[in-house]
């Protein structure tokens, strides 16, 4: 027997082998230290059959941070605390995502988000408070009174569930309770789904998804404001990216939605609640002072100081104060005549019977805001012909209206 | 030649691979399942084996009656198709994926593009059995070399397979050194002038193919017998694939196929200076 057939074939079996392990050390350590089996294969095999069917999901995926540090498709897709589990091609996961997936990882941003308008009181203004537990309602009426505890919206009923689906829902779900697991809302609405980008998130396009036409105009009125002209002509030389705690003025030099209202510029405090800078209710019919509203105008005092001077702030402030409170005046001397009306039997008990209602409905709930926000936000447009001309306009055909009812009636 | 059709290697390498294309039919279809036949063509395969193992007895009965002419090109006519379905395979699986990234994590995670030579090793085997005259020492050595690019096969399955499971258990790697051995004994006998006592380790190596291909195919069907999905079929067609490790053993009965032919031609002992010239002498 020849010894050279033997070592030889020992030799190059152990070749192999070792080469089989060098071949394996190549793999990214993302893929091969995941703390289970089915993270593991999720790290690949995920990609192998939506790369085929829906490449788009994972091509927005490997651009993604999550994708960059590890994070697989299981870990956000597997089912959270609560959800019930779905057998996918021999993997277990969530039938739908929630923040409670988010969570798991994000536990202190849910918590800012918990806070927010964006959380039970969206949801809220469209359905009121039937879909939320008495705990949710309790804690969320303690951030933002009456804006959780309150009756549906009475438009959902006149104009049906279609409309209310394909229209209000669409924007007001990033505030809807998820029943399964108890959490409320949507991340994915801002930070997009596969992305799950900070950089969207900070886009003033990504927010005016949902704050943009007559009623909450915020998006039209950023881009006639300063802010947004020099956002349009500049953000190819800005990088919205930057992780949140590490944003400057350098990287955003021209201040987005995001900017003023929740990022952490320059060393600020990061929030996921954009009312924690905002001191009055501009969406109000009478605009209030919101709770804690000196802390928050501070806040925003703060902000601004990155880039403006105290002067410019002040005047700013001073200004947009006393156009809120003259279109208060103006809206509460049309309300009080509505009211008068109504407590006459001039008008139906329903809401949105009349004319009028409609009239004064859009009074406020499209002028007044556009004035108020336009003071706010630097567009000057929105402050005078969107905002109190309309409500000039608006308040006269009302008053002619409300003669014109007291003449049939004879009262 | 042996009279019994028994004690005569061509006949139990036709029934190797009647047998193997028959079985590939049940694995195909288990296979394509995770892909839900997404593809039309991932149901040529499976109609292939389902046709071929009747041609091929078609063919043996001819050959029986005596009408070899007619057996041979019916034999041919199944090695040629499954030399095409496995060529074809092998580029439609790696175009799934690996031609648009070309990485290595893609190669792990493309459809195993090594699988589908099976089929061509089963043609070329086929298509051998009836052009190289199995009296002679080129007859073993064809044999032993399709089993050695089976095993080639194997090593890179096991390591392509295990890999994405990251090898969370150390025994994942077990399959990997098992088929580095088995492609590096049956490498020697193309490199040096073996001996029949070689020809018994390799059997022995070979044995122990058995065993870990055994031992593979228990692990993977215990692995999906408690599998979390709630469908006994879904378990098996999305967890491990439990019909894999048999390959080990298969083509480990092809080798002994090869061996057991080999040794006829083989002495029990080298003559001084012998040693370094390789035995496929007429493997040219």
């Amino acid at each position: 027997m020849s010894f050279r057939s033997v070592f030889v074939a020992v030799v190059l079996g152990t070749a192999l082998l070792v080469g089989a392990f060098l071949v394996n050390g190549y793999r990214p350590r993302v893929v091969t230290e995941q703390p289970t089996a089915d993270l593991i294969r999720a790290s690949g095999k995920c990609a192998e059959c939506h790369a085929n069917l829906h490449y788009s999901v994972v091509h927005e995926y490997e651009l993604s941070r999550h994708a960059k540090k590890g994070v697989n498709c299981l870990e956000c897709h597997q089912p959270a605390r609560g959800q019930a589990p779905l057998d996918h091609h021999g993997f277990t996961i969530a039938q739908r995502l929630t923040a409670a997936n988010c969570r798991t990882c994000h536990e202190p941003v849910y918590q800012q988000f918990l806070r927010s308008r964006h959380a039970a009181p969206s949801w809220a203004a469209v359905h009121g408070k039937a879909d939320f537990t008495e705990e949710q309602v309790r804690f969320a009426e303690g951030f933002h009174p009456g804006g959780v505890d309150r009756p549906a919206n009475p438009l959902v009923e006149l104009e049906g569930k279609p409309a209310a689906v394909s229209g209000c829902v669409s924007c007001h779900a990033v505030g809807k309770p998820n029943k399964e697991d108890g959490t409320i809302g949507t991340c994915t609405a801002c930070h997009t789904r596969h992305t799950a980008s900070v950089e969207v998130a900070r886009q003033p396009r990504t927010c005016g998804q949902c704050h943009m036409g007559p009623d909450h105009s915020q998006i039209e009125i950023y881009e006639e404001s300063k802010h947004g002209v020099l956002f349009e002509a500049q953000h190819k030389l800005m990088d919205l990216s930057v992780e949140p705690k590490r944003l400057t003025t350098r990287e955003m030099f021209v201040p987005t939605c995001a900017t003023c209202h929740m990022s952490g510029l320059n060393g600020m405090n990061v929030t996921h609640d954009p009312s924690e800078r905002l001191s009055y209710n501009l969406f109000a019919e009478i605009t209030t002072p919101r709770p804690h509203a000196a802390r928050a105008q501070a806040a925003m005092r703060d902000l601004c100081r990155n880039c403006h001077t105290q002067p410019t702030i002040d005047r700013v402030y001073d200004q947009a104060e006393k156009v809120v409170a003259a279109t208060n005046d103006k809206v509460k001397a049309v309300k009080d005549l509505v009211d008068g009306l109504r407590k006459d039997g001039l008008l139906g008990k329903k809401p949105f019977e009349k004319p009028i209602d409609f009239a004064y409905f859009d009074l406020w709930h499209y002028y007044g805001r556009t004035s108020k926000h336009g003071a706010f936000m630097g567009g000057a447009d929105f402050v005078q012909w969107h905002g109190n001309y309309p409500i000039l306009k608006s308040a006269v055909e009302i008053r002619a209206m409300a003669d014109e009812l007291r003449r049939e009636h004879g009262k | 030649m042996a009279s019994k059709w028994y004690l005569r290697p061509p006949a139990w390498l036709e029934a190797f691979a009647l047998v193997n294309l028959g079985f590939l039919a049940p694995d195909i279809y288990l296979a394509h399942a995770t892909n839900l036949f997404h593809h039309a063509a991932e149901y040529v395969p499976f109609y292939f084996s389902l046709a071929a193992p009747a041609l091929l007895a078609a063919a043996a009965v001819a050959a029986w009656r005596g009408a070899a002419r007619r057996g041979r090109w019916l034999g041919l006519l199944v090695g040629w198709g499954a030399v095409a379905v496995g060529v074809a395979g092998l580029v439609l699986h790696l175009r799934s994926r690996f031609f648009y990234e070309a990485t290595l994590e893609s190669l792990v995670y493309t459809a195993p593009f090594a699988a589908p030579l099976a089929y061509t090793g089963l043609g070329l085997l086929l298509i051998m059995n009836r052009m190289v005259d199995p009296e002679g020492v080129e007859w073993p050595l064809w044999v032993l070399f399709l089993a050695l690019g089976g095993f080639v096969g194997n090593f890179i399955f096991s390591l392509a397979d295990h890999a994405q499971n990251a090898f969370f258990r150390p025994s994942e790697w077990v399959p990997v050194a098992a088929s580095a051995f088995a492609v590096s004994f049956l490498l020697a006998p193309f490199l040096f002038r073996v001996t029949r006592s070689y020809v018994t380790i390799c059997a022995a190596v070979m044995g122990v193919q058995v065993v870990v291909g055994g031992l593979g195919f228990y692990y993977h069907t215990a692995a999906n017998l408690s599998g979390r999905s709630a469908s006994w079929f879904d378990n098996f067609v999305y967890g491990t694939p439990a019909l894999a490790p048999l390959l080990f053993p298969n083509l480990a009965l092809l080798a002994f196929i090869g061996l057991w032919s080999l040794r006829l031609h083989l002495p029990e002992a080298l003559a001084a200076g012998d040693a370094a010239a390789a035995t496929p002498r007429s493997l040219t």
